[in-house]
């Protein structure tokens, strides 16, 4: 018996020994190692850094990719190697300190005797004044720490804002260069804190420094910017025009009391109008009192924020400093531009998408919150597909020669929230939103198809080939029934449940101007001078008003009446109804491509030059 | 050799346990395009919910297990392989997460932000040791707690440490609960997580100062038992707090104390406290002026901590990323070019603009000057109250466990003569 605990004591001893010299031996390795690889990092090694530098300098030198290829495939294996070490050694360890730890157990365990039971603490008086002693002293170190570190950091946070008021304090360079001037109408103050001064008998059409406000103040009570909800329902989107062709992006305007009649040149039913800075293709959105625009060239790019009673530029915000903004501008065509995206809004922020592929989120007063770049499209004319948002996402249908997608970003941050690839080719025109079986869908036009989505999870839900071409007339939707067309291909009425086409026709066709529907009437104007209007639902054709000039702007319904502009600024107003009916007649004296937003009772109408705002005086 | 047998197993079931749960290995994309499309990072899909549930079934099990053993069956024995399957469960298993010790900061952050919401499980890894020692006392620390079963199972010799050594260094307990909740609330970092020492050893993936400080704990644990446990871990404090109310506590000896004194070296972690030497407590000088002099002092503790911790503010709140990016672009403005500081370069490619960073930081350093005041407020009490008792004498007729530091291990009972 006293044989076997010595040899078991011996034993316990040798193993602990042995398992002792094996950690720190198999410690020191990973030392070693841990030394080497931070002395030697593969990831940094210079030799394939200078060798990534000559690449861009030779890019088509084969021999140079195989030689980094090379490299970078040592580098990969030393860094491999000695995670595979690391890991191993980390086994190693653990299986030699649990060795050590039982062998060390056991010895403890053999060698212990029982020792005569001692009271510990023989004396707890002292104990406790030495407790005492040293908890007031931790105490007073844990102070004096905090208090030294208080003296010791400085707070940075607090510089900065202190600088950051001192520049507030001044008055913004916007505010100085103000200038009001009267359009046929007396000044009436919009808010008597800010005083303005009005020159009177001024032209409207006569050059004005674009970096000065032309308005004509009007008495409409400003309304309240929106509380900020989450995200607004349909109910506060259907009175407002959050996106490019109104709610929803339908065409249809939720307003009543819209004028029929208004001349640019005697300033007839002209509320207000003022230049834009910069040049853009994109159409007004408003929300509340808050009208968007933006313009850009191959240089700048600008966010607008209009005062939609006065039409006074609120501000005015650069977008820039975005990482992967391309340094040089994509090619773009004249009649593209580089703004010709509709901005879109949820009347807490504003989000504008350029043809650089910059997207930005401004909130309503025009503080930055966010910006990314989606990647510079590849397109032959410039990307020109609007925005448009539904709860907390903002869809961009992103075609490039490359790829075809539909991205939902999320509102707050910009990040992207799903991704759906598309088959098909590029096309030019916007998404838009229909509620189909109580669920709102993105519904995109391209060629070959029609196609909806669902807006939560961007899975294609159905889709319909019926186009051709390079598509730019955005989808129309009414009774029930998805509306898409596209000159040389087809006007299509498509049933989304069913997903079949209900009825075609190949008669008229639009180029730029999307279908829009109301009342059981699909209105279609092209670019040729045709405005067309068919039974939704048959496809039956009721009249046809050949205008001779063609339509870019599409045509849009508000106050249950049709508005059309045709390229040479021309207005007419048709009754929706199954005979043509000209209600009045308008003339913006310019070019018009973009198409007019309503509300309250007013149209604002962005020209090449100008946003006017036209209404009932 | 049944015993080896039974070593040999473990040992078996932790190497495979562990190779299962190997991470995987991380390398940059290169860096030259050869027109090979990177597929899109794909967030793992988190645990399946049964298997969370299974978690809060096992850990049930383990606790009733755990109390059964020290109230009722006191086995040292089937304690300590309860602990075993415990660190192979919780600990390598299971990889030390989700553990009870950090659903504190969980708990925290749910009270605070209203944005993020605690699951079911966390809340209920958080609740049920504590309404366990409510009833039996720590018995979580004896058999369900991986970090306690590691350090547990490694006590090789362990020293009696003198009772001022631990007294003050049983507040290092409270002050790092209160910068664990402080650094919770503010949405800043889960640092009880983050400095685990053991949970690199349970996953074998941790940086190579973990590991080291790990390995220093488990170390230092042979002679110091459970160092972790006794001077660090922030939920021990609420263990403490609830074990002292304890219904059913573990005792030495199941039937009067014979005062024989062979438990009184047992408890590694000095756990035990003696009768009460009442020639002593005749003997002390101060009396119950030195009593109201700490116990009118506790209310300028507070304030005194409460004001130091606001103080400090300034400081602490820079461990957070945001109040600590701003900080770093406002006074290194050049940092702005450096292409390797990813943080600084994920923000220049977010948009955002340095005002709201700024305005975002300031509203987190204003979070942290209030949590300040709290945080050393709470200390300035645990450092007034713990002054107070020192004062206080309760009589003690026997030798008990001390129901606030026991871990209910069951060491103590095997060295009592009284069995029945």
């Amino acid at each position: 018996m006293r044989m076997e605990h010595d040899i078991k004591l011996k034993l316990s001893f040798n193993i602990a020994l042995v398992s002792g010299i094996f950690c720190i031996t198999v410690a020191l390795l990973l030392l070693l190692n841990f030394m080497q690889m931070s002395k030697n990092k593969p990831l940094e090694s210079k030799a394939l850094t200078s060798l990534v530098k000559r690449l861009s300098q030779e890019p088509n030198s084969d021999e140079l990719k195989q030689e980094i290829r090379n490299f970078d495939l040592l580098a990969r294996k030393a860094y491999f190697n000695s995670q595979w070490q690391v890991k191993t050694g980390g086994y190693l360890l653990l299986f030699g300190a649990v060795v050590m730890a039982f062998a060390l157990r056991t010895l403890i365990g053999l060698r212990s005797k029982i020792d005569e039971p001692l009271l510990k603490n023989d004396n707890e008086l002292i104990s406790r004044m030495m407790t005492q002693k040293w908890v007031i002293i931790t105490g007073t170190l844990l102070i004096f720490l905090g208090l030294v570190a208080s003296y010791a950091s400085v707070d940075h946070l607090k510089k900065y804002s202190v600088d950051e008021s001192v520049v507030n304090a001044k008055p913004s360079d916007d505010q100085d260069k103000i200038e009001v001037i009267q359009v046929g109408q007396p000044v009436i103050k919009a808010d008597s804190s800010v005083k303005v001064e009005a020159t009177s008998n001024v032209k409207p059409n006569k050059t004005i420094n674009p970096e000065k406000v032309v308005t004509v103040l009007s008495s409409e009570k400003i309304v309240p910017v929106i509380g900020k909800t989450a995200f607004p329902g349909s109910k506060e989107i259907r009175a407002n025009v959050p996106s490019f062709r109104g709610p929803f992006g339908n065409g249809v305007f939720y307003t009543k009391g819209t004028p029929v009649e208004w001349d640019a040149t005697s300033g007839k039913n002209v509320i207000w109008k003022t230049p834009v800075p910069k040049k853009g293709y994109n159409s007004p959105v408003i929300w509340e009192n808050k009208l968007f625009l933006s313009g850009a060239d191959n240089t700048i790019r600008e966010v607008y924020c209009f005062d939609r009673s006065s039409g006074k530029l609120l501000w005015k915000q650069q977008v820039d400093k975005i990482q992967g903004s391309p340094a040089a501008a994509p090619k773009v065509t004249e009649d593209t531009g580089f703004a010709a995206s509709s901005l879109t809004t949820d009347g807490n922020h504003v989000f504008a998408l350029f043809a650089t592929g910059d997207i930005i989120c401004f909130d309503m007063d025009g503080k930055r919150v966010w910006a990314r770049n989606l990647g510079v499209p590849d397109n032959h004319y410039g990307h020109a597909s609007s925005l448009i948002m539904w709860k907390d996402k903002i869809f961009v249908q992103y075609d490039t020669n490359k790829s075809r997608k539909l991205i939902a970003l999320k509102a707050s941050s910009g990040e992207t929230t799903w991704e759906t690839l598309r088959k098909g080719k590029i096309s030019w025109a916007s998404p838009i939103l229909a509620e189909i079986s109580g669920k709102y869908q993105v519904v995109l036009s391209t060629d070959p198809m029609v196609a909806g989505y669902d807006s939560e999870s961007g899975k294609e839900l159905w889709s319909v080939n019926c186009m051709m071409g390079e598509v730019g007339p955005s989808p129309g939707f009414g009774s029930g029934l998805i509306f898409a067309a596209n000159e040389y291909a087809r006007l299509v009425a498509i049933d989304p449940i069913k997903n079949a086409k209900v009825w075609e026709s190949d008669e008229y066709m639009p180029e730029v101007a999307s279908p829009v529907c109301a009342n059981g009437l699909l209105f279609i104007a092209t670019s040729y001078g045709v405005l067309a209007c068919y039974d939704a639902k048959t496809g039956e054709k009721y009249w046809v008003k050949e205008d001779g000039t063609g339509f870019y702007s599409s045509p849009v319904i508000a106050d249950n009446k049709l508005y059309t502009f045709n390229t040479a600024g021309k207005m007419k107003v048709f009754e929706v109804g199954k005979t043509e009916k000209i209600l009045g007649e308008g003339d913006a004296t310019e070019k018009i491509t973009t198409t007019p937003a309503f509300k309250d009772g007013r149209m604002y109408l962005r020209t090449p030059k100008y946003i006017y705002c036209i209404g009932k005086k | 050799m049944d015993k080896w047998i039974k070593i040999a197993l473990i040992f078996t079931l932790l190497i495979f346990s562990l190779e299962g749960f190997a991470q995987k290995q991380r390398f940059p994309k290169p860096e030259f395009g050869t027109g090979y499309s990177q597929p899109t990072p794909v967030t793992p899909e988190p645990r399946a919910l049964a298997l969370e549930y299974t978690d809060v079934i096992v850990l049930l099990i383990v606790l009733s297990l755990s109390s059964w053993i020290a109230i009722k069956d006191r086995s040292r024995k089937k304690m300590l392989w309860l602990s075993v399957f415990t660190l192979l469960y919780f600990g390598f298993y299971r990889d030390g997460c989700i553990c009870a010790i950090g659903s504190v900061q969980n708990v925290a952050l749910t009270i605070f932000d209203p944005g993020y919401a605690i699951s079911i499980t966390t809340l209920l890894f958080f609740l049920l040791p504590l309404i366990f020692t409510l009833y039996f006392g720590r018995t979580f620390c004896a058999g369900a707690c991986p970090l306690g079963a590691i350090q547990d199972l490694l006590i090789v010799k362990p020293l009696s440490l003198p009772e001022w050594l631990r007294k003050t260094l049983g507040i290092l307990p409270y002050l790092y609960l209160a910068l664990a909740v402080l650094f919770a609330a503010t949405g800043t970092d889960f640092i009880i997580c983050r400095y685990d020492p053991f949970v690199g050893i349970f996953r074998m993936d941790a940086a190579f100062h973990m590991v080291i400080i790990g390995i220093a704990f488990l170390l230092m644990g042979m002679f110091v038992a459970r160092p972790y446990c006794r001077f660090l871990c922030p939920y021990g404090v609420l263990l403490n707090w609830m074990s002292k109310f304890s219904k059913w506590h573990l005792a030495i000896t199941p039937a009067a104390c014979i005062q024989c004194k062979l438990c009184s070296d047992s408890c590694p972690f000095d756990a035990i406290d003696y009768p009460t030497d009442e020639k002593q407590v005749k003997q002390r000088i101060w009396g119950v002026n030195r009593f109201l002099v700490y116990a009118v002092l506790i209310p300028l503790w507070i304030i005194i901590g409460g004001y130091a911790g606001s103080k400090a503010h300034v400081w602490i709140s820079k461990a957070n990323p945001k109040v600590y990016l701003a900080e770093l672009l406002i006074s290194k403005p050049e940092v702005r070019l450096d292409e390797k500081n990813l943080d600084v370069q994920a923000f220049l490619s977010s948009g955002k603009s340095m005002e709201m960073l700024v305005d975002e930081a300031s509203v987190i350093r204003r979070k942290f000057y209030f949590g300040g005041w709290i945080a050393g407020g709470f200390m300035g009490l645990v450092i007034g109250m713990t002054l107070l008792n020192q004062i206080i004498f309760r009589t003690k007729k026997d030798y008990q466990p001390n129901k606030g530091n026991c871990y209910s291990c069951v060491r103590c009972v095997t060295y009592c003569p009284v069995k029945n």
